[in-house]
């Protein structure tokens, strides 16, 4: 990992269009400012993990015959009383 | 062309039915090309698999989000959507990645990352919604099954 020391006010450029600039510094949490083009998506990584975990387990799901049943009366099943 | 898909042995797929999402999906990965498949056995079906072209073991569940709330309204920034081409009522859908673990009662879907996907120009793309209230694991065992009884 590239690590850079930054003070209040500096700022790193990232390809030439995304800036990332230190705006204040309290105690142990830290804000930053990033100036990029609205088509550059960003988030917080803790949100971006989430979904990647999720992602991954709608990969390791059930396949399609537990699903379907899930979704879909089957003819022979009880009805509801 | 011929595709090998996780649940549906080797599928014959016109070049039409291949979707490109050119970021891929979040934490899957460099893969960009996918195509949606259903079970041609069931009459009537509201799951569809996002399957991966490029990878055959990478297929999610997906449904359609207002079969489970009527009034889904995912918000993002235009700019994420641009690549898309240009979007209106008939060629916009929107899907929602469903999990299930070997407890069922606990299937959930994703209302936070909805996949956008414009059926005219084939390009998609998986947003992270503003919407605060959504939800990464929305439980909806008991409104599918509500449904179901219906």
């Amino acid at each position: 990992m590239l690590a850079l020391a930054r003070k209040v006010n500096e700022s790193i450029i990232i390809n030439g269009n995304v800036e990332v600039t230190i705006l204040e510094i309290k105690g142990d949490q830290i804000k930053v400012g990033v100036n990029a083009p609205k088509s550059v998506p960003i988030y917080r990584k803790e949100l971006y993990a989430q979904i990647q975990k999720s992602n991954e387990e709608a990969v390791r799901t059930a396949g399609p015959e537990v699903l379907s049943k899930l979704l879909h009366p089957s003819p022979d099943a009880p009805k509801p009383v | 062309m011929l595709v090998r898909t996780k649940y549906f042995g080797e599928v014959d797929l016109p070049e039409e039915k291949i979707l490109e999402f050119e970021r891929g999906l979040i934490g899957l990965g460099d893969y960009k090309k996918f195509t949606l498949l259903h079970d041609c056995e069931k009459e009537e079906t509201n799951i569809q698999w996002f399957q991966c072209i490029e990878e055959p073991s990478l297929a999610l569940p997906v449904i359609r989000p207002w079969l489970v709330m009527d009034d889904y309204n995912p918000v993002v920034e235009d700019e994420l959507l641009r690549g898309l081409g240009e979007l209106n009522d008939d060629n916009l859908v929107i899907l929602v990645t469903m999990t299930v673990p070997s407890d069922v009662e606990n299937m959930t879907v994703n209302l936070k990352a909805p996949l956008v996907i414009n059926s005219d120009t084939k390009k998609g793309v998986q947003i992270i919604a503003e919407n605060e209230e959504y939800e990464v694991k929305y439980r909806v065992y008991d409104i599918l099954k509500q449904k179901k009884e219906d």
